[in-house]
């Protein structure tokens, strides 16, 4: 659009921006004026309609400034300006494709300025922008109009949830991909929820039903984008979480600078800002924890979905999706399977074909089939793809990478699904770790450890270990046979008995050294202190370490020291064997009494909950461990409980051992220094970067900058001192750095 | 040495296989080509060769254009003079038509500079009336735009150009859709005598014009071309058809000949947007009475008392326009 430089007086004769200015001051009296210009834009949409396409930029330019002149006062004329908000609609939705740049950005504006003064509602703004967010063929416009919808669906759900407003979108956004299948509209779907899902705008179970249509369309970009969600949605929205709850200000820090630094009205807004800030942020400490489901525990009807998802991207053969594109609905396939513990038989006969070390992206293979593995599957169904990985990856012709893949695969398999190996197969796979390859070594050793734990009979008898044949003799270590399952209870209460315990211990003891108050202690005994309640009360009582330690060094076992004891006895003393045996019984039973006896005497608070969650995973963890160092500790922690197993963990052990490349170290010894475009002191970086941040220099630096004309005066003259001068100054200087330089500090 | 030893490691290279790893794809090939992305433009950087044009063709084009989008004021000026001066030459050269003169020229209406607004009322004059008058619902929206322009000055020229589209085609000015009611709606904004905005409009003063606040206000001058426009313009709507001469053909033209007239069934509205009152068409007199009488006769009636006692030459516009409304009414009462 030309524009053409508008000489003073017109501007000044001309000036939309001050009659807006001024009827906004004082609508009454400038009706007339409004009026006016009413009838203008009436007149100057009458010329644009007529001929959209061939608008003179002159025209364009007048209209788009009367449009935003009304769309700003609307709201003072409402019944003037009734028409204008379906004007604008019916403009944009006819004529969207033709319309100029910068007037479809103002008419899209404008628009989005009546919702926010309430002259029309979020629907109708919404069902406006959506259908042409779906169909524009321009980039500008689609970015404009997903952005506003976003913020929109945000503004209207700020407050509280606008259920009516959430459920009409999740509609259209069904229906989009559900009515054509084959479009890539759907794709705008899939956006839309992703990014409300991520901000925890929507949490129920309708956007998943969205995704879970966008799965199963024809359109591989909106399968892809759907899969995509549910295999990392949950994880973007809870590092999302992380990422709002990050930045903390300082409030003693803004405080003090307050003091010092010139008092200003824009260092009391910033004050006030963080104090603002500060007090949200506690009160959302405070606010109960949004219980919010995953989305693949969300889908309704998982095993459907599996299978459609199956039959339709995977298994048929029609489908052309490129191989990445596969991957993903295979990841999320089984996940599904092995999240669930769904049944889909032909997934693993399906899986032979590609279980060949040409295949391109084979790990990635390897771990959805670990994946889709659990302990319902039955035996037969994936021993032939064990014997396959076998043959295929490890053997001695085979390169070393290409082994240590295969054994972990086969151990990541055999973990979730331990009677699908068979014993000869085992014996010659764990004697790989006669190896030379240390990544085939650790792989090997691995699936030995695993066999020792689950399933020992298996293991020729010099490699059962220790602990195995102690475990085998007194029968403790039983293999599992198909389809059992623990009995039912709840998992790792016995840990909350003991934690509670020794809460309950410490307690005491503090409040007979303390010598408190006997109501305090009997309200502790019931267990139902109100402080207690809260998810986040407990918290300090964790953070202290001692609580933490007692706990974990007690549960390495995993098993409670009562039970413990009679068995190394009933072991030394053959003799009494029964009898110790039926006393251990004895024993057990009253163990699983007294923790029975937690949960149907009393109520578990969201707080004992929380704990018993970290206390399971914690002993989990020091299971699996034994004594690791911290960093692992760490590492696993990080893990996501529900991260399935990815490409990486099978390539890990063939990484074992092996030298890193030139690059891989630089890029490693870079890692988090600043970046260097150029050859630059480390101390030059820094000062760029505190210059960037709009940090001043120090006085140093200050007076080595100083012009050397205005220094040099000064110099002459100390020369030229009177040697009285000279006695004075060095004086001053005396007395001034015992009273703290200059400032007095510390004075 | 160490020259050959070099030679001999880039001889090796072309020769050396590269390393397949499990699970990573197969490395590219040297010599591979991205074909993957599509084109939709070629766009080509000098798109003309030739650089004459002389041609008196291409001189009125370039010339039109420079009207339309030229810097400064007395460019545009000139460029109109000289598009003027071709159409009214003998035979007029014309290259684009009316219509697309019309198109091109209409948004100058509101032009910043008074130069150029009088040079285009100008060639406007020159355009031949039979080729104007198809056009006429068009020129009347930059009319319109014109009349509720903020600038006093623009407003006052506007109303030249609706007095000279009432000399050309006065009755399909009247008659196109929107031409009457929306006219009428612009007059009244325009003094202010509007009676859908009246409760802000209260406050007495000494006169009844229109409190513009904006821009300078020209006084009695504009206010009397206002009055005596839209009276022009009301005795054009009011004023009595000629009953057509009789033609024996008419009959069975109607029933067999295809219409001359562009759009001869305008009315009907077959493929436009549904029409409001406003931008109704109102076909003959009576209808226009009828309407008016409806919707503005009390309103105006009410102005032009106020502006009658005002006296001088707002006055004296106002008894024109006041004998153009009798006029009017008392034709209607002899047609009934």
């Amino acid at each position: 659009m030309v524009k053409r430089k508008v000489a003073a007086l017109e501007k000044v004769d001309a000036d939309l921006v001050s009659l807006q200015y001024k009827i906004r001051r004082d609508p009454k009296s400038y009706t007339q004026e409004f009026y006016d210009q009413w009838l203008a834009y009436d007149a100057q949409r009458q010329i644009f309609i007529s001929a959209p396409a061939t608008a003179s930029s002159d025209d364009v330019k007048k209209f788009h400034d009367l449009v935003d002149l009304v769309a700003h006062v609307a709201d003072l004329y409402p019944d003037l300006t009734a028409p204008y908000a379906t004007h604008l609609k019916d403009l944009l939705n006819r004529h969207h494709a033709i319309l100029d740049p910068e007037l479809r950005e103002k008419v899209v504006g404008s628009l989005v300025l009546l919702r926010r003064k309430d002259v029309i509602d979020s629907t109708s703004l919404l069902t406006t922008l959506f259908p042409i967010l779906v169909s524009t063929p321009s980039k500008t416009l689609r970015a404009l109009l997903y952005t506003k919808i976003i913020s929109d669906l945000r503004e209207s759900n700020s407050k509280a949830t606008n259920h009516r407003l959430n459920r009409t979108i999740q509609t259209v956004l069904h229906n989009l991909v559900t009515s054509d299948r084959t479009s890539s509209k759907g794709i705008w779907a899939t956006r839309i929820t992703r990014e409300l899902w991520r901000r925890q705008i929507w949490t129920d179970a309708k956007p998943c039903d969205v995704m879970k249509e966008a799965c199963l369309s024809d359109n591989e970009k909106v399968v892809v984008g759907g899969v995509r969600f549910f295999l990392g949605g949950d994880k973007e929205r809870e590092e999302m979480e992380d990422e709002s709850s990050g930045d903390e200000v300082d409030l003693r820090k803004v405080k003090h600078q307050s003091g010092i630094n010139k008092k200003s009205k824009k260092r009391a807004k910033a004050y006030e800002k963080a104090l603002d800030k500060v007090k949200r942020q506690e009160r959302k400490k405070k606010a109960p924890h949004p219980l919010n489901f995953s989305a693949l525990h969300l889908i309704h009807d998982p095993q459907g979905f599996a299978e459609q998802l199956f039959q339709k991207h995977l298994q048929n053969t029609k489908n052309k999706f490129s191989l990445d594109n596969k991957l993903l609905v295979l990841q999320l396939v089984t996940r599904l399977v092995g999240l669930h513990k769904l049944t889909v038989l032909s997934l693993y006969s399906w899986f032979v074909r590609y279980l060949t070390p040409k295949q391109a992206q084979v790990t990635s293979f390897l771990a959805s089939l670990a994946q889709a593995t659990h302990s319902l599957v039955p035996p037969d169904a994936i021993e032939p793809l064990i014997v396959k990985i076998a043959n295929e990856f490890v053997s001695e012709a085979a390169a070393s990478e290409v082994a240590a893949a295969g054994l972990n695969a086969i151990r990541e398999v055999a973990m979730r699904q331990p009677l699908a190996m068979n014993e000869t197969l085992l014996q010659d796979l764990v004697l790989y770790q006669r190896s030379k390859d240390k990544g085939v070594v650790m792989a090997a050793k691995g699936l030995q450890s695993l066999y020792r734990e689950v399933y020992p009979e298996m293991l020729q008898k010099k490699l059962r270990g220790k602990a195995a044949t102690i475990g085998l003799r007194s029968g403790e270590v039983k293999l599992r046979k198909f389809g059992e399952e623990d009995e039912g209870g709840i998992e790792g209460l016995e840990l909350l008995v003991k934690y509670k315990e020794e809460q309950k211990q410490k307690r005491a003891d503090q409040a007979q050294a303390d010598g408190e108050d006997k109501e305090k202690d009997s309200d502790d005994e019931d267990g139902f202190n109100s402080s207690d309640w809260e998810v986040g009360s407990e918290d300090s009582d964790d953070d202290s370490e001692s609580g933490w330690i007692a706990v974990s060094s007690e549960s390495e076992d995993d098993e409670p020291p009562a039970s413990k004891r009679p068995r190394t006895k009933s072991e030394s003393e053959a003799p009494d064997l029964v009898d110790g045996e039926d006393k251990e019984k004895e024993d057990a039973a009253a163990e699983a009494d007294r923790v029975s006896k937690l949960a149907t005497t009393s109520i578990l608070t969201p707080a004992d909950l929380a704990k018993l969650q970290e206390l399971r995973r914690q002993a989990q963890i020091d299971k699996a461990m034994g004594t690791t160092t911290s960093r692992k500790k760490k590492e696993l922690l990080a893990k996501h409980i529900e991260d399935g197993v990815t490409a990486e963990d099978i390539e890990l052990p063939a990484t074992l051992g092996k030298k890193t490349t030139k690059e891989e170290r630089v890029a490693l010894a870079k890692e988090g220094k600043p970046s260097r475009e150029e050859h630059k002191s480390t101390q030059a970086i820094r000062k760029a970067k505190k210059e960037a941040e709009g940090k001043s220099s120090t006085n140093k630096e200050k007076a080595r900058k100083k012009n050397f004309l205005m220094t040099v005066g000064k110099a002459r003259a100390k020369n030229k001192r009177s040697l009285v001068d000279t006695q004075k100054t060095l004086r001053a200087h005396i007395a001034r750095s015992k009273s703290g330089g200059r400032r007095r500090n510390g004075l | 040495m160490g020259s050959s030893n070099k030679k001999k490691k880039e001889k090796k290279k072309d020769f050396q296989k590269a390393k397949l790893k499990v699970g990573k794809a197969k490395p590219k090939a040297s010599n591979f080509t991205d074909t993957s992305f599509k084109s939709k433009s070629v766009v080509v950087n000098q798109q003309t060769l030739s650089t004459e044009g002389s041609d008196p063709i291409e001189q009125f084009k370039s010339n039109l254009s420079l009207a339309v989008t030229g810097k400064s004021d007395n460019q545009r000026r000139d460029a109109l003079a000289y598009v003027a001066n071709q159409i009214s030459a003998k035979p007029p050269n014309n290259p684009i038509g009316t219509a697309g003169l019309l198109t091109k020229l209409l948004p100058l209406l509101s032009d910043g500079s008074a130069a150029v607004r009088t040079q285009l009322l100008k060639l406007f004059r020159i355009l031949p009336p039979s080729e104007v008058k198809p056009h006429v619902e068009k020129i009347l929206m930059y009319v319109r735009g014109g009349m509720t322009h903020l600038s006093n000055d623009i407003r006052s020229d506007t109303l030249n150009i609706l007095e000279w589209l009432l000399e050309v085609a006065g009755d399909e000015t009247v008659s196109c859709p929107g031409g009457w009611l929306k006219t009428l709606n612009s007059f009244s904004s325009m003094l202010g005598w509007n009676p859908s905005v009246g409760s802000a409009m209260t406050t007495k003063g000494w006169t009844l014009a229109a409190k513009t606040t904006l821009g300078s206000t020209k006084g009695p001058e504009a206010r009397t071309r206002q009055i005596q426009v839209l009276a022009r313009f009301l005795q054009v709507g009011f004023k009595a058809e000629d009953p057509a001469p009789h033609d024996p053909t008419a009959y069975w033209d109607n029933i067999y000949r295809l219409p001359r007239a562009p759009n001869p069934f305008a009315y009907l509205n077959l493929f436009g947007t549904p029409r409001d009152e406003d931008s109704e068409m109102y076909p003959d007199r009576t209808s226009r009475q009828r309407i008016f009488d409806m919707k503005w006769r009390i309103a105006i009636s009410a102005g032009m008392e106020g502006a009658k006692k005002e006296g001088g030459a707002v006055g004296r516009a106002a008894s024109a326009l006041d004998r153009a409304l009798t006029e009017g009414h008392g034709s209607q009462d002899a047609g009934l």
